[in-house]
């Protein structure tokens, strides 16, 4: 079935990416041609078929030391970050502006 | 003594410095004059790190004044893709996202180069977060290719690419996902090398999809590629994708591949949408194989069809979770809305370009939870199959040898969809979903475009010096990897 432009607008809306009302149909169009690509995979015979979730095979957990090794300083950590305070990063309003 | 910097290679550089003949500071003289007179028509470079190359250079010349031994890459004007951090540049990705970045650590292949002695001249230009064939969705600038200035260098990693054959880089680092360090390397006529998945720590690259990403470096000769994974091949306990593996790419490299079998991918040759220069290019190239001695056998990849499919289920799925951590908080763009969300929403809108958002839009799309079951979870399926191919192939010879990009570099604007554009990586995508290395080796000029084409040999997981061995060889039949010639006009 075809994605419709509201149904672009609920995934950009996941996503957080804001998406203007006049691109909605080109988005539309982008996705509804690129699952003709994707659909492709369909055709194989995968019923038996494991999944490989990584290229490297038989992976282990690994495990070191409990010692304390060199980490970022509070001034890297902040230092690009769009506003801070003190040795905080500073978030806008979570609920302003929704009445 | 005045240096011809245009014929050397990165490694006649580093003999030219440990044997006296030439400084360190030099060298990098001679790469900044071509980058000042020709990164204006190129524009490789996003950045230039004066300070850092002349720093390292005079850390080389008092090294060898004081009588040490000097690192294998002494000397050697080197620059890496800009979604590589190094401290005292900025790291942008090419996006307004992060335009102003500065890097707060440097990533281990970096390092590796540097304390091997390389000169960091500055960082290159890339399609925005590496989602791109052109370099066209760069959000700063557009990078021409050295062999016709009319042309994309190819993508994503067409600042690296195109800085080594304009003769500006004598080695770059890229990265490659889905054959953006093969492909750029083939349009700009250099020797571009994806390792295996694992060989390189990626710590410190910005991530795109973390199980198909793998760094790798371009140059003009396999000999340089293989000096740099030298130094670039280790355990890095940073990155827990990284693995021992092997790393000694130098000692075989001269060997030859007489009595070598090597596996020709018919179907891929023959494939449509393969040009018939490119086609006339790889079966010269395949005759040269054998008169070197080799053993040709054809092999079948009956999964290959789907690997477009499965790549462009997989590439934006992972590219959605990792540019989650984009969030207008810790880094990165902001700008203010009412609240956090519309914040979130609005900066990520006006910080990433379009295909990066589409890219994300599809990833989002396709984790939902009735398309994960649809397309997701199987195409991690199709992954085993892709896979199986090749283990299978490789039982019946050492290399597959298959073209790498299916045309010469193609004009500016010349493709406009999205979907169109994707096709350009038809050939490499396959080696990310199973992992095993791949290079993209010149083969000359193209009977009628007269442009840089390539073909591509791969390797089993790990076999990657066996591969450049072959690479070596059959770069020896063609004529030395020059300086692209119309870069050079009016100098």
């Amino acid at each position: 079935m075809a994605l419709s432009p509201q149904d672009v607008r609920a995934i950009a809306d996941y996503a957080r990416i804001a998406v203007k009302d006049e691109e909605l149909e080109e988005l539309a169009d982008y996705f509804n041609s690129m699952m003709d690509t994707l659909n492709l995979i369909k055709k194989y015979d995968i019923e038996d078929v494991e999944p490989t979730f990584h290229p490297i095979g038989g992976l282990v957990n690994v495990m070191r030391e409990d010692e304390q090794g060199d980490s970022f300083t509070i001034e890297q950590t902040l230092k690009n970050a769009p506003e801070f305070e003190d040795r905080l990063f500073k978030v806008p309003t979570i609920l302003g502006g929704d009445e | 003594m005045s240096i011809d910097f245009d014929a050397l290679s990165a490694m006649d550089a580093a003999h030219l410095v440990k044997a006296g003949e030439v400084s360190a500071r030099e060298m990098a003289d001679a790469a900044f004059s071509n980058i000042e007179k020709r990164d204006g028509k190129v524009k490789a470079f996003l950045e230039l790190s004066h300070d850092l190359a002349y720093e390292a250079a005079d850390k080389i010349d008092q090294a060898r004044s004081a009588g040490e031994e000097l690192p294998l890459l002494a000397g050697v004007p080197v620059a890496f893709k800009d979604n590589m951090n190094l401290v005292g540049t900025h790291t942008t990705c090419a996006s307004k996202m992060l335009e102003g970045y500065e890097s707060t650590y440097t990533a281990s292949c970096v390092e590796n180069i540097l304390n091997a002695g390389g000169l960091p001249l500055g960082k290159l230009n890339l399609d925005e977060f590496a989602f791109g064939s052109s370099t066209e969705t760069s959000a700063f600038q557009t990078t021409h290719n050295p062999h016709d200035l009319e042309r994309v260098p190819g993508g994503s990693s067409g600042g690296s690419a195109a800085s080594v054959a304009a003769g500006e880089a004598l080695l770059t680092l890229g990265s490659d996902t889905g054959g953006s360090i093969r492909q750029p390397a083939a349009f700009c006529g250099v020797v571009g090398f994806k390792p295996t998945y694992g060989m390189v720590s990626r710590y410190g690259v910005v991530a795109f999809a973390s199980s198909l990403d793998q760094v790798g470096p371009f140059a003009k000769t396999v000999d340089d590629v293989a000096h740099a994974m030298q130094v670039l091949a280790r355990k890095d306990p940073k990155d827990v994708t990284s693995q021992p593996g092997e790393n000694d790419f130098l000692s075989h490299l001269h060997d030859g591949i007489e009595g070598k079998t090597i596996g020709i991918v018919r179907s891929m040759i023959e494939a449509k949408g393969v040009t018939d220069e490119v086609r006339y290019a790889l079966n010269e190239a395949i005759q040269h194989l054998e008169d070197l001695g080799a053993n040709l056998v054809d092999v079948e990849l009956p999964h290959a069809e789907s690997a477009m499919s499965a790549y462009y289920i997989i590439g934006p799925s992972e590219a959605f979770s990792n540019l989650s951590r984009f969030d207008a908080v810790r880094y990165g763009k902001r700008v203010m809305a009412a609240n956090l969300n519309d914040t979130t929403a609005l900066s990520r809108y006006e910080g990433f370009g379009p295909e990066v958002r589409r890219r994300i839009l599809l990833g989002s799309y396709i984790l939902s939870s009735e398309k994960y079951q649809e397309l997701y979870y199987p195409a991690q399926k199709i992954r085993t199959l892709i896979t199986k191919d090749y283990t299978e192939a490789f039982k019946t010879c050492d290399t597959l040898f298959m073209p790498c990009a299916p045309r010469a570099a193609f004009k500016f604007g010349e493709i406009s969809d999205p979907t169109e554009m994707y096709l350009s990586d038809m050939f490499t995508v396959s080696i990310n979903i199973a992992g095993n290395g791949g290079i993209s080796v010149p083969l000359g000029m193209g009977k009628d475009t007269g442009l840089p084409l390539a073909g591509q040999l791969v390797c089993p997981a790990f076999k990657d010096a066996e591969l450049l061995r072959v690479a070596h060889a059959l770069e020896g039949c063609y004529e030395k990897v020059s300086v692209a010639q119309a870069v050079q006009e009016g100098e």
